[in-house]
């Protein structure tokens, strides 16, 4: 009984304990730096934060995973409302500015008389980088990652149905779906569960593409293109309608076990499909469909994951410059091979830097070319909740047919005012 | 019982008052002050007077999902009633290996409901699901069990059935053994059927338990929260939502403390009204 | 003699609707991804590279270990509180002791709902998110607990309590060497209640804890097969439900009889 009592006492106080970090210590300057939880990116971390470190023995960083399990968001809220912020993290995503902007928790980076230079020397275009400018006219966080959405589809599925390339218009895309259907096999795939962030691959990046780079809100105001809106809606509610889309939700993923055809993901998926493929199978990427009257670039949502200093730093000019190593072209390089993601750069294809990278990796480059014309959402507080609202209007409407596109967008832009109304 | 006064008894009690204190009390006491407020935890709190009783008394989807709980409840427990008499009823009888079944019965019981939602989902899978797999097999149609907005909720009515009947079961078995047998005896010898005796003599002696089945899958029925975030996330078409899911949601999504705070309480009164309501309806003296 | 017979196919049936989810869970877990639907257990490619998965990719057993921790850190403290607190209001005279009574049964009135998020906002200002004390302290008292013991402690003997007191024991002296050795079935309905509801808790953990280092076995399991990290993978999601079920199922078969005893002795407390 009394040695229980002992080894409990034990391992109460060594689960409580934090770790030893010992050279950490011993430098002057030191700063801690978030990445988000996922192998690769720690990798790359691991491997930055080493050569700073040994490039800057007075400036130590320190690199931590964000906690793995529920959204970085919520624990970046926690971190600023605790108190326990690092200085330097890399998962922040644009969608959440708006609350940590609120709080007082980061740094305004335009400050840093370099801030423009650097983004020029990126080559990143004017209209995606104002997406991340803030209300207030500073930038809150520094462009670095996106992962566009894109239209994944099987190839030898699409040769033994006859489609000769991947459809670009909406049209195209249901002639597709017919000559698929032919086959038995369900032509496209989402997830129709009623979670807000489904909607970035389906609902979000079609409006972006067919409203030409389009988001919903300017500043405060909701501004959602309702004719494009309403298009969107159709679009989904005909592909259930028309059973090109089955109401299930798959166990077993239904692409490479061939009982989808099409599905619309980003480029973390190559990994994926390249560990798991059967012998023989084929994929290919394309641009999202767009409406048959649409001229000009498609566009698509980015998912773009940003960097940001927090306020309670003591080195803002030595987190500055942290910074500016992530996303020198050195690293970026590293984006890519470590973790085959995108930097935020206009110049990938063009420098000569990355051309290796791209040489060996020809699925990466329909995502480079969609790279410069990607959006992320906007800087609203309550831009989880609209979401919410979204995929439920998506569920009525498009997937169980139960209202129509119309009444689905009049619904979405009243329950939208009354959200908004609520956060004032 | 010592009739000397002790003090000791004050110190004795002290840890509960501290507790009860600090996670009674002050949630209780901070609850009356979060619902007039609007707040996320991280900017200071903002006094909204009654604007989160104004927002709730137009919020559809909270009372949607009220009503879910309700539709629920209506399914479950007279459901488990049924099942757990009738297999009370077969336990009571002299049968050999009584223990046994009673154990298998129970087991879904003490374990995770985690784990019984997964195992569930597989069981109800449109697609390759065991029960679906089954009826293609006897020719019949698939069913969508979680995919279809009027079949979703009962359908893990049915399951928290299968998971708590167990339970039950011990119950009812306790109280049909506490049912002397001259009462049937005496019965037999008036000529009285299966029939009268089960409704005459049997169900108005279980009262009590009846009443505890009913208050306690009642209680639990509320709660209801693991099983649908995980098998549907609150659809389709929000048929799933339960109020427990929708206050998470808006407490640890959305970052609405005040409004959850809000729902929580109004929440609570619900319950405590509708339990008062069933111990009225249902309560019969015992003779 | 025939009824006799269909009683026990009907509770046959019975026991094979409620045994054999639990087998196919288990087998389908060992089977190749594209096996898992089938009805039946055996298959030729039985294999256990789910589990290795589940071990490879989430740390299962630390998670194990902090319910293990926390669990008993909460039965022990139910019973040890519980049962101080109850011997109090049943044999100790003392003014407000009617009040405490009081209290106690107010508590188990009030549902949990409106409770929660106020805690919670209690625990994030004690610094207590992502720690082993945001798990037990909320949890380490228990009226319904005080009250099982209470009843249980009404029916001892005042004379073995008087003469221990001649023989100049204290009060918690008294309780400990004497009370408690003779109310081995309370402390037995209680520890079992507790232990099993605290291990199966999972809301509570998904709020207070948001780093995998401190979560426990089934909230690591829900975030596994919610959060999409297990991909799509059947067989992984199935592997974990079966570890996290194995401890409990385990733990029954040995001590079955007490728990259904101890959790049918509370039904009949009403």
């Amino acid at each position: 009984m009394k040695s229980f009592l002992f080894l409990f006492i034990l391992f109460f106080v060594f689960g409580c304990s934090n770790d030893q970090k010992n050279a950490f210590n011993q430098a002057n300057k030191k700063l801690t730096y978030w990445c988000a939880p996922n192998p690769e990116e720690i990798e790359l971390a691991k491997i930055l934060v080493d050569k700073w470190n040994r490039l800057h023995p007075e400036i130590q960083v320190e690199v931590q995973a964000l906690p793995a399990g529920q959204s970085s968001e919520e624990v970046l809220l926690a971190a600023i409302a605790g108190g326990t912020t690092p200085d330097v993290c890399s998962n922040i995503w644009p969608g959440a500015i708006a609350e940590y902007i609120k709080a007082g928790g980061l740094v305004a980076l335009d400050e840093f008389e370099d801030f423009d230079s650097l983004i020029s020397a990126r080559k990143i275009p004017v209209d995606l980088l104002e997406s991340f400018r803030s209300k207030d006219g500073h930038f809150y966080q520094l462009p670095w990652k996106t992962n566009p959405v894109m239209l994944l589809y099987n190839v030898k599925i699409f040769e033994k149905a006859g489609i000769e390339r991947a459809p670009r218009t909406y049209s195209e895309f249901f002639e597709a779906c017919e000559k698929i259907k032919e086959l038995g096999i369900f032509p496209g795939y989402t997830d129709i569960r009623p979670i807000w962030w489904q909607r970035f691959f389906d609902f979000y990046p079609f409006y972006i593409a067919s409203s030409g780079g389009r988001t919903f809100f300017k500043g405060d105001d909701l501004d959602i293109d309702y004719e494009i809106a309403v298009k969107v809606f159709d679009f989904f509610r005909t592909c259930f309608k028309m059973k090109y889309f089955p109401i299930t939700n798959f166990q077993v993923d239904p692409f490479l076990s061939e009982k989808i055809a099409m599905r619309f993901t980003g480029p973390w998926t190559i990994t994926y499909l390249e560990g798991n493929k059967p012998s023989g199978f084929e994929y290919d990427f394309a641009p999202i469909p767009v409406p048959d009257d649409y001229q000009g670039k498609v566009y698509t949502y980015g998912d773009p994951k940003n960097i940001a200093i927090f306020s309670t730093t003591r080195y803002k000019r030595e987190a500055w410059e942290f910074v500016k190593f992530l996303v020198s072209e050195y690293s970026d390089s590293l984006l890519l091979e470590i973790c085959n993601q995108l930097p935020i750069r206009g110049d990938l294809l063009e420098n000569k830097k990355f051309a290796d990278y791209f040489n060996r990796n020809l699925k990466m480059k329909i995502f480079a070319e969609q790279a410069p014309f990607t959006r992320g959402v906007d800087e609203v507080v309550e831009m989880k909740e609209v979401f919410d609202a979204i995929s439920r209007e998506f569920e009525a409407c498009a997937v169980y047919g139960a209202k129509s596109p119309d009444e689905a967008v009049k619904n979405l832009i009243k329950r939208t005012k009354v959200i908004i109304e609520w956060s004032k | 019982m010592s009739r000397v006064e002790s003090k000791a008894g004050y110190f004795m009690v002290m840890p509960y008052f501290v507790y009860f204190a600090a996670f009674v009390a002050y949630p209780l006491f901070f609850s009356f002050i979060l619902i007039f407020h609007r707040w996320n935890i991280v900017t200071p709190m903002e006094f909204i007077g009654l604007k989160n009783f104004v927002r709730l008394f137009r919020d559809e989807l909270f009372f949607k999902a009220i009503i879910n709980t309700l539709i629920f409840l209506s399914i479950h427990i007279p459901l488990q009633i049924v099942i757990a008499l009738f297999f009370a009823n077969l336990l009571n009888k002299q049968i050999k290996f009584r223990a046994f079944f009673r154990a298998l019965y129970f087991l879904p019981v003490v374990v995770s409901g985690v784990v019984i939602t997964i195992l569930w989902q597989q069981i109800y899978a449109y697609e390759t699901g065991l029960i679906n797999q089954m009826l293609l097999g006897l020719g019949f149609k698939k069913i969508p069990w979680l995919v279809s907005p009027e079949i979703a909720m009962p359908s893990i009515a049915v399951m928290a059935t299968w998971k708590n009947v167990g339970f039950y079961i011990v119950l009812f078995l306790a109280g049909l053994q506490s049912i002397p047998n001259e009462l049937y005896e005496v019965a037999e010898i008036d000529g009285a059927s299966n029939f009268q005796k089960f409704f005459r003599i049997t169900l108005p002696l279980l009262n009590p338990t009846v009443v505890l089945v009913v208050v306690l899958s009642t209680i639990g029925g509320f709660s209801l929260f693991i099983e649908p975030y995980i098998l549907t996330g609150g659809g389709p078409l929000d048929s799933t939502l339960s109020a427990m899911l929708y206050i998470y949601n808006q407490a640890f999504y959305f970052n609405h403390m005040g409004y959850a705070a809000t729902l929580g309480f109004f929440f609570a009164m619900v319950i405590l009204i509708i339990v008062i309501i069933q111990r009225k309806f249902i309560e019969r003296e015992v003779y | 003699m025939r009824r006799n017979a269909l009683t026990y196919i009907t509770l046959v049936i019975g026991a094979i609707f409620f045994a054999y989810p639990f087998l196919w869970m288990f087998f389908a877990s060992l089977k190749p991804e594209t096996q898992i639907s089938e009805l039946w257990f055996m298959s030729e490619n039985l294999s256990f590279k789910n589990y290795s998965t589940v071990f490879a990719k989430i740390p299962i057993v630390r998670a194990f270990f902090n319910s293990l921790f926390v669990s008993t850190a909460i039965t022990f403290s139910v019973i040890i509180f519980g049962s101080i607190v109850g011997y109090a209001l049943s044999r100790l005279n003392f003014k407000g002791r009617d009040l405490i009574l009081f209290l106690i049964l107010f508590t188990m009135m009030i549902p949990f709902q409106i409770t929660l998020i106020p805690t919670y906002v209690l625990i994030v200002k004690l610094g207590f998110v992502d720690s082993y004390a945001g798990l037990i302290f909320p949890a380490m008292m228990n009226s319904l607990a005080i009250l099982i013991f209470r009843q249980f402690f009404l029916t001892i003997p005042q004379s073995l309590i008087e003469s221990a007191r001649i023989d100049g024991c204290n009060n918690l002296q008294i309780l400990f060497k004497i009370i408690i050795p003779l109310s081995k079935p309370a402390v037995a309905t209680v520890g079992i209640l507790t232990f099993t509801s605290s291990w199966n808790e999972v809301l509570w953990p998904l709020i207070v804890v948001r780093s995998e280092k401190f979560m426990t076995m089934p909230q690591l399991v829900t975030i596994f097969v919610v959060g999409g990290q297990a991909g799509s993978q059947l067989g992984v999601q199935l592997a974990s439900a079966t570890l996290l079920a194995l401890p409990i199922i385990v733990a029954y078969v040995f001590f079955q009889r007490y728990f259904i005893e101890s959790l049918a002795r509370t039904g009949l407390k009403e």
